[in-house]
């Protein structure tokens, strides 16, 4: 992950007065200083930018983790790219739960309102346009660049302060790395820059073309959208026939012991990547298994690194395949060694999907679910909601929740419903302090979604609700008084000032 | 959970000490006499029986465990008993290569040797072979549990001194401590505001000439406060050690929930009270599995009763229901009085010492089980070995080690191993080198044989394999390769490369 510069707010128009001592500079600082400024001075923008780069705020609504039924706004300002007749291309990032989008040209004055038109989350991908003509007076499309990215002569444009700014990226690499807002892995950009709190969708230009949009940054190195991943996508999304992205689901390791070939029976040279975990979900039929070794992927060769050479970015993992100018339900062609003998696979590619594994990846343009029933708050257990214990959720965050994590769904569970917290009432007296204890079933019933627990609450037995928990180290059980608790959870949304005892999205 | 520390006192300065901290010690005996001259009565000269204990240490490495590390020094505190024993605490001795004792104001040193261990109750009795070590010593008597309010006095060799050190305070409080020794365990435990400090470890505290308590640990970030180990716990030790072996603090297997609901008990048709705590669960593989099971109610365990909440009245202080289970010894069988189906029953709960949760807590003086073939290590997981991921081993050890060790008993008992075996490290050579798992590994298979205990892993190799060696590995499955003939070569080069006595610790 690369750290981000969130703009929570608008950024400053103007810089922060400095204090009169600050101007007494050594002699030698302020050599330094000016020799700096000679370097980092921006390049003369192309004056093309102006008319083709616009800049956008988004207003949307964000969530208190673990109490859900308080919406906040946030309003962030990002880049966007007109790209043809009234498009904009923009990352898909901070456009979930959207309330207000508005676009302005050339960087300052009048705020027009956009809307989003195409989005896809896994791709990082969105085209916004505005109804208004009068915005499109003067605008431009910007080109892409297709085929090899070049690595010299490359720049940073963005809008800052009503001026366009444009600062040199000094190419660092390509590599296959997580996608921003998805759990597969796509070919991205490194480039060093100058400039700061890059990666809100900034174009990476060259020669008057766009390179690639800016996704992240770590210390002086951003992370960017290639050209030459994004062009297919919008090319086959203007053709009608964007079915969404594809991925390798199953897990492979490298293979560096020779005894490990001979355990396999391949002849020859070391090569190829090992399989060694295949998941249930999503189908794939044909299937690789485990203990498969992947020869070649469309006619590449796959070492035994598991990289294949790519003609156009050089070593690559094997994963890159899956997602280089292919899409869901495309075939890609493997060869593999299976049993002790070469055979021919055409692996389907399974769409993206973040419901594929037992805690969703992410819950994008859905308001969190939760249920309160008698003063237990329930909640569905996700990524986002562990999220709430902060960025290092994987340290913080209770260890059986966590361990939850990449975990795949089975048949009899398809995710997970967690007691989050129990809210103090007469009601639920002796269970106060029971939080985060992973609902197993609800009156008997088998508990994998919300609606499950709303369901099988209408089915008390004796007159109790009996509610168990996963087994572990924590408390397995409680009941509670089935005649009692409507009433229960009205005087409880009233105490503390729920404005509704659910929202339940999902049906069982 | 209360982070607690134990207290021995480390390489206490003996050289090169300022003239200032010897002005500071001087002002501290004269606060410690003016204090001792407002105290109740005392024995004649208890601090007579009082020794200071030197332990000479070495600790075994969980991660390369045919080895042990540095030899360590630190001093702490003890006091004769009746039968020319000395009693101080575990955590003085644990790993101890040599002892040595010296008696109040008596110059000369005398070797000791350990006789019983109990690192559950931080306690141990050590002896002295030398007969004229006892001489004019009147041995330490116990006493009783202390009230709360009342004043008690320690006696110690804290740090930064060398002559016996005198503090009084009162009871604060009697409850049910972590003891931060094993870790893993709570007995009751004593809390003062008698200043206890490191090297303090092991000495008596004394109320109206008798030993109520043996000083044990202190707690980070709270002043003030130190705690001793009670005569219960004291008198329970002793009483184990009879039979000639020290067993320990023996356990009910089960979870208890407070039954505060009034929806729950009216479902267990048990009056709204404050009395009875339910069963929520039975740990598998206990004797409770017989006799108890879950939605069972708790009424009274011996002669006490016990409260909703789950808590018993202990010498006139409320504590958790485990004391009552406490005051058996491991075998014995406690008289229950419980609620099922609707009415009162009486039941015998037998209680015992749990073998598993042994790996969970700080071990000592054992050192670790391992065994080596080909350089690759394999030794059975336990805290001890988590710890050897540094100080942050629960964020770096990796999760299916954590699930392992920790959940995977509770969660999934029908799955669990007897003892799980990880690849500690993989001692490089020509045979190894292209292993990608170099260690911290836990191991699921070897040559098709599923590794239960450490013993699997020696018959799996010592298996017919058809020239190569499949090691697999949990959760991933990740498997390595080794031809057999190579390694069987490479072995006993392997061990003299690296130093290592013996291909194994069983």
């Amino acid at each position: 992950m690369h750290d981000r510069y969130p703009i929570s707010s608008r950024r400053p128009s103007r810089p922060a007065l400095l204090h009169p001592s600050s101007f007494i500079l050594h002699p030698l600082a302020l050599a330094l200083a000016l020799l700096l400024l000679c370097q980092r001075a921006p390049a003369a923008p192309a004056p093309d930018w102006e008319s083709s780069l616009v800049y956008l705020e988004v207003t949307r609504r964000a969530y208190e983790v673990f109490q859900p039924w308080t919406p906040k706004s946030r309003t962030v300002q990002k880049n966007g790219l007109v790209i043809g007749a009234r498009e904009i291309l923009t990352t898909a990032e901070e456009l979930s739960d959207r309330t207000l989008v508005r676009v302005q040209r050339g960087g300052r004055g009048k705020w027009w309102d956009a809307e989003v038109v195409w989005l896809d989350y896994h791709a990082n991908l969105a085209v916004l346009t505005a109804k208004e003509d009068a915005f499109w007076t003067g605008l431009k499309p910007a080109t892409f660049i297709t085929g090899k990215l070049p690595k010299e002569g490359l720049q940073i444009v963005r809008w800052r302060s009503g001026n366009l700014e444009a600062r040199k990226a000094e190419f660092n690499q390509f590599l296959v790395e997580d996608a921003r807002l998805s759990f597969f892995q796509h070919l991205q950009l490194e480039a060093s820059t100058e400039m700061q709190a890059v990666g809100w969708a900034e174009p990476l230009v060259a020669n008057g073309k766009v390179a690639g949009l800016a996704t992240g940054q770590g210390g002086n190195n951003a992370r960017f959208l290639p050209a030459s991943f994004i062009e297919p996508i919008l090319a086959a999304r203007k053709a009608g026939k964007y079915p969404g992205l594809g991925f390798f689901p199953f897990t492979w390791t490298p293979v560096e012991n020779p005894s490990t070939f001979k355990f396999l029976k391949l002849p020859g040279d070391p090569r190829g990547a090992l399989v060694i975990d295949v998941p249930a979900t999503p189908k794939v039929e044909p299937n690789l298994k485990p203990r498969d070794l992947i020869l070649q992927v469309d006619g590449f060769d796959v070492d035994n690194q598991g990289y294949y050479k790519d003609p156009d970015y050089g070593q690559l993992i094997v994963e890159n395949l899956g997602s280089r100018r292919k899409f869901a339900g495309e075939v890609v062609k493997m060869k593999i060694w299976r049993d002790g003998a070469q055979m021919n696979l055409d692996y389907r590619l399974p769409k993206l999907d973040y419901s594929v594994k037992l805690l969703a990846e992410q819950t994008f343009d859905q308001a969190p679910e939760f249920l309160i029933a008698g003063g237990l708050v329930l909640q569905p257990l996700n990524i986002p909601l562990l999220r709430g214990f902060g960025e290092d959720w994987k340290r913080r965050a209770p260890f059986r929740l966590a361990h939850y994590a990449g975990g795949p769904p089975s048949a009899e569970r398809s995710g997970l419903v967690v007691l989050t917290s129990v809210l103090p009432d007469p009601y639920v007296v002796g269970y106060q302090d029971a939080r985060f204890l992973v609902v197993d079933t609800v009156n008997g019933q088998k508990i994998s979604r919300l609606a499950d627990v709303q369901a099988a609450l209408e089915k008390p037995q004796d007159g109790f609700h009996t509610i168990e928990f996963h087994r572990g180290d924590n408390l397995l059980r409680i009941v509670l008084d089935a005649g009692l608790m409507d009433a229960a959870t009205k005087r409880i949304l009233e105490r503390y000032r729920i404005p509704a005892a659910s929202h339940i999205g999902v049906k069982p | 959970m209360k982070e607690s520390f134990p207290n021995p006192k480390l390489d206490p300065p003996r050289a090169h000490r300022h003239f200032s901290e010897v002005s500071i010690k001087s002002i501290c005996s004269l606060l410690a006499v003016l204090a001792l001259s407002s105290l109740p009565t005392l024995a004649a000269d208890p601090e007579k029986a009082v020794v200071q204990i030197f332990t000479f240490a070495q600790e075994a490495d969980w991660d390369e465990p045919w080895k042990f590390g540095q030899l360590r020094r630190s001093s702490g505190t003890g006091f004769i008993i009746k039968g020319r024993r000395i009693m101080t605490n575990a955590h003085v001795v644990s790993w101890a290569r040599q002892l040595m004792v010296k008696r109040y104001q008596d110059p000369r040193p005398y070797l000791a040797r350990v006789v019983f261990v109990a690192h559950d109750c931080d306690l141990a009795l050590l002896e002295v072979e030398d007969s004229l070590f006892y001489d004019g010593v009147e041995p330490l008597e116990f006493g009783p549990l202390p009230k709360v309010r009342s004043s008690v006095v320690t006696y110690g060799y804290p740090a930064g001194g060398e002559q016996i050190s005198y503090t009084r305070g009162v009871v604060s409080r009697i409850e049910l401590q972590t003891y931060a020794h094993i870790g893993n365990r709570s007995l009751l435990g004593v809390q003062t505001d008698a200043a206890i400090n490191p090297g303090n470890s092991g000495g008596p505290v004394i109320q109206d000439d008798k030993v109520i308590g043996v000083a044990f640990q202190g707690m980070p970030g709270l002043e003030n406060a130190g705690f001793f180990i009670p005569a219960p716990v004291i008198n329970h030790f002793l009483d184990d050690i009879k039979d000639g072996k020290y067993d320990g603090f023996p356990s009910a297997g089960i979870r208890t929930a407070p039954l505060q609901n009034a929806a729950y008990r009216r479902k267990l048709k048990l009056p709204d009270n404050d009395k009875g705590v339910r069963v929520d669960s039975v740990l598998p593989g206990t004797p409770a599995e017989k006799v108890l099971r879950p939605d069972d109610v708790i009424l009274q365990v011996g002669k006490h009763e016990v409260g909703s909440d789950g808590t018993i009245i202990y010498e006139g202080n409320r504590m958790a229901l485990a004391m009552a289970v406490q005051e058996a010894q491991h075998g014995q069988s406690m008289a229950l009085k419980i609620w099922r189906d609707g009415k009162e029953q009486s039941i015998a709960l037998p209680v015992e010492v749990s073998g598993t949760d042994k790996v969970l807590g700080n071990q000592y003086d054992t050192p670790p089980r391992y065994f080596v073939y080909a350089g690759l290590v394999f030794t059975p997981i336990s805290l001890d070995y988590l710890k050897t991921f540094g100080r942050g081993w629960s964020d770096t050890a990796g999760a299916e080690l954590t699930y392992e060790l920790f959940y995977r008993r509770q969660e999934s008992p029908k799955t669990v191993r007897i003892e799980p075996i990880v690849l500690s490290t993989v001692l490089a050579d020509g045979v190894n080198a292209n292993f990608r798992t170099r260690g911290r590994a836990l191991v699921d298979k070897i040559n098709g044989i599923r590794i239960e205990r450490l013993e699997d892993v020696i018959r799996a190799f010592e298996s017919p394999s058809n020239g190569q060696h499949v090691v697999e590995f949990l959760p991933k499955n990740t498997f390595e390769c080794l031809e057999r003939e190579s390694a069987d070569k490479a072995n006993a080069q392997i061990l003299k490369t690296y130093g290592i006595p013996k291909d194994r610790r069983l």
